[in-house]
């Protein structure tokens, strides 16, 4: 019972993550946690500033298709 | 023994996928159950992902997890992030799914669907998967570069210079055709029209609220979004019976054509965050749930294909649009079986994205499955309806008629009967004053999908309301293409513009966005335009030069993915590209040739032109309808130098090409391949188990 209350709560975790990572909810923790960031190469952006930015870069080439 | 078993599970659902096949193209009589043709795509798919596939990336591409991938090597958390696989699989699958596999079906059922649904199963196969896995590859391989940087370095200058001039035009005819299904959807419709006009103040206001509130909350916000947009489906109903405000909402082609003309404009122009991000992602959660929604219910509900497996238009004189099997079924498929447009986005976001090179199969080649499986289920909602409903609702009313009676005439005549109290009944059970010449796709399968749905939930009582959601449906992310595009085409329009002049490239400049915005729109708006007054519809003229332009960069990409086989030293295997190119470019030159030269008025753009001119000499013409009609002349002509120029473009790219294949086989050039060095892998330990989210 205990096994599978575990497997239960591992799946619905893992996929609340996807969720969160394919629509874009987990975009800023990602961007803190790369390597580029970790580096410290340039001055680490807000949250709000991280969103506008990501989102220009986004929809400034092909995104969606036919 | 464990081996035997799995072979044996293989040959079963090899037999299986075979029977089922055989099943749809030989079944004579009786209507067929649609499980046939979910059994025939579902096995297909598994035994070509199973062993080509396979044969693919070991044989032909090797794929190397010890080689490090750009998203590796770059890791900023911007462009190059480390991604899980099925999370890139559902932002890939999510990006190449537009409104094409829905439409494209839905407009080639009027062959009958033995035709649309092999070439959908076969053509995604061996065509667009391939297509799409080895660009994904290429581009990997070369830090994610785009289509263009690979033709102009693999393939020579002129390949760069034509797959962008390319683009920006597939583009314009792109957003021109969308916008018209657009059109044709919510014509007449107040409730349709109210439906999507709410989904604009929606959008602004889940921008305010991702941009000030909570930022980056995307989930959140999209569920709000959401909740919202199914209560503004419900509340159309009011509208629609409210005779002040459905009259307010009652718009004509030409009104609706210029209110999306204008909102194109002004998602070009405002901040991405504002309107045109919040849409894209109230779009991306309707779309997922629709698709499942339809699969579950095709599942549950089994319909019957009422459409039979070849129809008396497969001689070329179909209402919907003119033309044989021969090139214009493979045309009018487009992205359910092989896409152009999706080469870019193989290079574009996904190759940066990819967490180890053997991903590339999965997410290249099975997310272009799993998008030719959405065709297959458009096919079927189309198919599920009777053959006159189907014809009654795609064909224009100059050839169908205009009234219930007339139409029913008509399509009874042709041999499939129809009576004008079923268009009636129809259009009073969804809502609709008529569902008469809705030429597009859209409200067909509207139709077909509501049928389907309210016999899963709600009977007739809800088919109004799934009627509405759909056409919603379809709507919001026909728009996210449109105003997406628009925005991508206006930083190609400066891109282009600011070589001939600096400044007008600078992205951030005021003016300039105002104005390339407005070249842009002005551009794929009078192709709208030009459809929308069509007398025959639009579609079809507009959804055939759309399938070439597509086809053609599908071309492009093929050419481009032999030449680096070729550069690889890949001779032997070379025919995995060569024969899906050579069919592509055989089919694209001949509904080019026919479309420009074809003595049909009704296929060839010229004998139409030439038929105009004519019946204006001989005073045939009203004189009240003189300037329409120069106009359509007009037209005509510019649809001809259109196709001209793009069957030029790829015909030079593909002369570049052979001169360069000839160059590396005769060995009088090595073949320099452009391929980024070998890094290994630093994960190379974790390959077992969870690196950087891949479990």
């Amino acid at each position: 019972m205990r096994h599978s209350q575990k497997i239960v709560r591992r799946a619905f975790r893992l996929f609340w993550r996807g969720i969160r990572e394919w629509c874009g909810d987990a975009e800023y923790e990602r961007y803190l946690h790369s390597a580029g960031t970790r580096r410290g190469c340039r001055p680490i952006l807000t949250a709000k500033e991280f969103y506008v930015e990501q989102l220009n870069r986004r929809y400034s080439r092909p995104h969606r298709c036919c | 023994m464990k081996q035997l078993r799995k072979t044996l599970i293989w040959v079963i659902i090899a037999i299986l996928g075979a029977g089922a096949l055989g099943k749809i193209a030989f079944q004579r009589g009786e209507p067929l159950n649609a499980i046939w043709f979910v059994i025939a795509a579902v096995c297909s798919y598994l035994v070509a992902y199973r062993l080509y596939s396979a044969f693919i990336a070991a044989r032909l591409l090797t794929l190397d997890d010890t080689r490090a991938t750009p998203a590796e090597r770059h890791d900023d958390g911007r462009d190059f992030v480390p991604t899980n696989k099925w999370v890139l699989f559902g932002h890939h699958f999510a990006a190449i799914a537009g409104p094409g596999p829905l439409v494209g079906p839905t407009l080639a059922a009027q062959f009958g669907y033995l035709p649309g649904t092999l070439w959908l199963i076969v053509g995604a196969v061996l065509c667009g998967c391939v297509q799409d896995f080895i660009i994904l590859f290429c581009s990997i391989r070369r830090n994610g570069k785009s289509l263009g940087e690979m033709a102009r370095e693999e393939v020579g200058p002129r390949g760069g210079l034509i797959a962008q001039l390319a683009v920006l035009t597939i583009m314009v005819i792109l957003l021109a055709v969308v916008a018209l299904i657009i059109v044709n959807a919510l014509s007449s419709s107040p409730w349709a029209t109210f439906t999507l006009a709410m989904t604009i103040p929606i959008a602004l206001l889940l921008g305010l609220y991702l941009r000030f509130l909570r930022p980056g909350r995307v989930l959140e916000a999209s569920l709000i979004g959401v909740a919202l947009v199914l209560f503004v489906v419900v509340a159309g109903q009011w509208v629609s019976d409210s005779p002040s405000w459905s009259h307010i909402f009652t718009l004509s082609g030409v009104s609706l054509a210029f209110a999306i003309i204008l909102y194109g404009f002004a998602a070009s122009a405002l901040p991405v965050w504002l309107l045109l991000a919040p849409r894209d992602y109230l779009s991306a959660f309707i779309k997922a749930g629709a698709i499942f929604s339809l699969a579950a219910g095709i599942f549950l509900v089994r319909p019957h294909v009422l459409m039979p497996p070849l129809t008396r238009f497969t001689d070329g004189n179909g209402p919907v649009f003119a033309g044989k099997i021969f090139p214009f079924c493979f045309i009018t498929i487009a992205c359910g079986a092989i896409s152009g447009f999706h080469s870019l986005i193989s290079s574009g976001t996904t190759p940066k994205m990819i967490l180890r090179e053997s991903h590339a199969r999965f997410i290249g080649y099975g997310a272009m499955l799993l998008e030719s499986f959405v065709g297959v289920m458009a096919m079927v909602a189309a198919c599920a309806m009777p053959p006159g409903v189907y014809f009654a609702i795609n064909g224009p009313a100059a050839i169908v008629g205009g009234t219930p009676v007339e139409a029913a005439a008509t399509i009874s005549s042709w041999g499939y009967p129809l009576t004008s109290q079923t268009m009636t009944s129809l259009a009073h059970a969804v809502g609709e004053h008529t569902l008469l010449n809705r030429a597009g796709g859209a409200p067909s399968l509207a139709v077909g999908m509501a049928q389907i749905f309210s016999s899963t939930i709600g009977g007739d009582r809800l088919l109004s309301i799934w009627y509405h959601f759909a056409i919603m449906f379809e709507a919001l992310f026909i728009l996210t293409v449109l105003d997406a595009g628009t925005r991508v085409g206006r930083f190609m329009v400066q891109e282009l513009g600011g070589r001939l002049w600096k400044p007008f490239g600078r992205t951030g400049w005021m003016s300039g966005i105002l104005l390339s915005s407005a070249i842009i729109v002005g551009m794929w708006g009078y192709f709208l335009y030009q459809g929308v007054i069509d007398p025959l519809g639009g579609i079809n003229s507009l959804w055939p030069l759309f399938g070439i332009a597509n086809q053609l960069l599908a071309a492009v990409a093929l050419v481009v993915a032999t030449t680096v086989l070729l550069k690889m030293g890949r001779k032997r295997w070379i025919w995995i590209t060569l024969v899906p190119m050579a069919w592509i470019v055989t089919i694209t030159m001949t509904a080019s040739f026919q479309k420009i030269f074809s003595p049909n008025p009704r296929i060839g753009f010229l004998a139409n032109a030439n038929l105009l001119t004519a019946q204006i000499v001989a005073g045939k013409i009203p004189f009240a309808k003189l300037t329409e009609t120069r106009r359509l002349i007009f037209n005509q002509k510019l649809d001809a130098v259109v196709t001209t120029v793009l069957a030029l473009m790829v015909i030079v790219l593909i002369v570049e090409a052979l001169v360069q294949w000839y160059a590396i086989l005769s060995r009088r050039r090595g073949p320099i391949l452009h391929e980024s060095p070998y890094v290994p892998t630093q994960w190379v330990r974790d390959f077992s188990g969870a690196a950087q989210g891949d479990d």
